[in-house]
């Protein structure tokens, strides 16, 4: 044991910090002593932040008659989290009113329990979403951010 | 907040029809800022008589909400496109 983690273990022991703080300063020195510490993440593992939600519908090439409908959506980001901020300004006998018909649609889920920092997690989440369907008739539907 | 968007990009095409417009929003915004002053003291009255009931605080939140979502509008793109038609709208 070196003595950095003696060191943060007796101040972890005498409550100077926590054991959260603990668990990351150890993590820090194991890092260093593996030779990885501070050594800058490469550009493609930091991902930035997305600013577009993405819609393409894509026909079949090959179809019949000639192409399909080709559909190509493109929306900010911030339009998607201004309009699901939208739902505070719901009145509450609405929300009432939404929550049954969710209810009787199956989904038992309360609107009033959405919370801005809910929807900035779930906008979080939305970077890593990525839907590829293909149709049995050939249409391709891509969802995706950017 | 975003910076307003300035101008939207409308074309529409079928078998009789072919045309493209551009909206210049920037006209729109001292538009409608002249338009809020004018009103402004119906709304605050309308604020102040519905406060007591919760309806003027949100009629304020409204508001803001509106032009919060007009400002995020930037950057929208829908294209659509059939056989014969198409339908595009961008903002920007």
């Amino acid at each position: 044991m070196t003595e950095n983690k003696k060191k943060i273990l007796e101040m972890l022991a005498e409550n100077k910090i926590s054991i959260d703080d603990a668990y990351r300063l150890l993590n820090v020195i194991d890092a260093d002593e593996g030779g990885q510490a501070s050594t800058p993440k490469p550009e493609s593992e930091v991902k930035a932040k997305p600013k577009y939600l993405r819609v393409n519908v894509m026909p079949d090439p090959d179809a019949e008659g000639g192409s399909g409908d080709r559909v190509n959506v493109r929306v900010p980001m911030s339009l998607i989290r201004a309009g699901i901020k939208l739902t505070s300004l719901i009145p509450p006998e609405a929300m009432d009113k939404v929550n049954g018909a969710l209810r009787d649609k199956g989904i038992n889920f309360d609107v009033r329990s959405v919370k801005t920092e809910d929807i900035e997690e779930l906008i979080e989440a939305l970077g890593e979403l990525e839907v590829d369907v293909m149709s049995g008739r050939g249409e391709k539907v891509k969802v995706f951010v950017e | 907040m975003n910076r307003p968007p300035m101008l939207m990009h409308v074309r529409v095409r079928n078998e009789s029809t072919n045309f493209g417009l551009w909206l210049p929003l920037f006209l729109l915004i001292p538009l409608a800022l002249v338009v809020l002053i004018i009103l402004s003291p119906l709304i605050l009255i309308a604020v102040i008589v519905l406060w007591p009931s919760g309806w003027g605080k949100l009629a304020i939140l409204a508001l803001w909400a509106a032009i919060v979502s007009f400002c995020s509008l930037r950057g929208l793109k829908v294209d659509v496109q059939g056989r014969n038609e198409r339908v595009y709208i961008s903002v920007v």
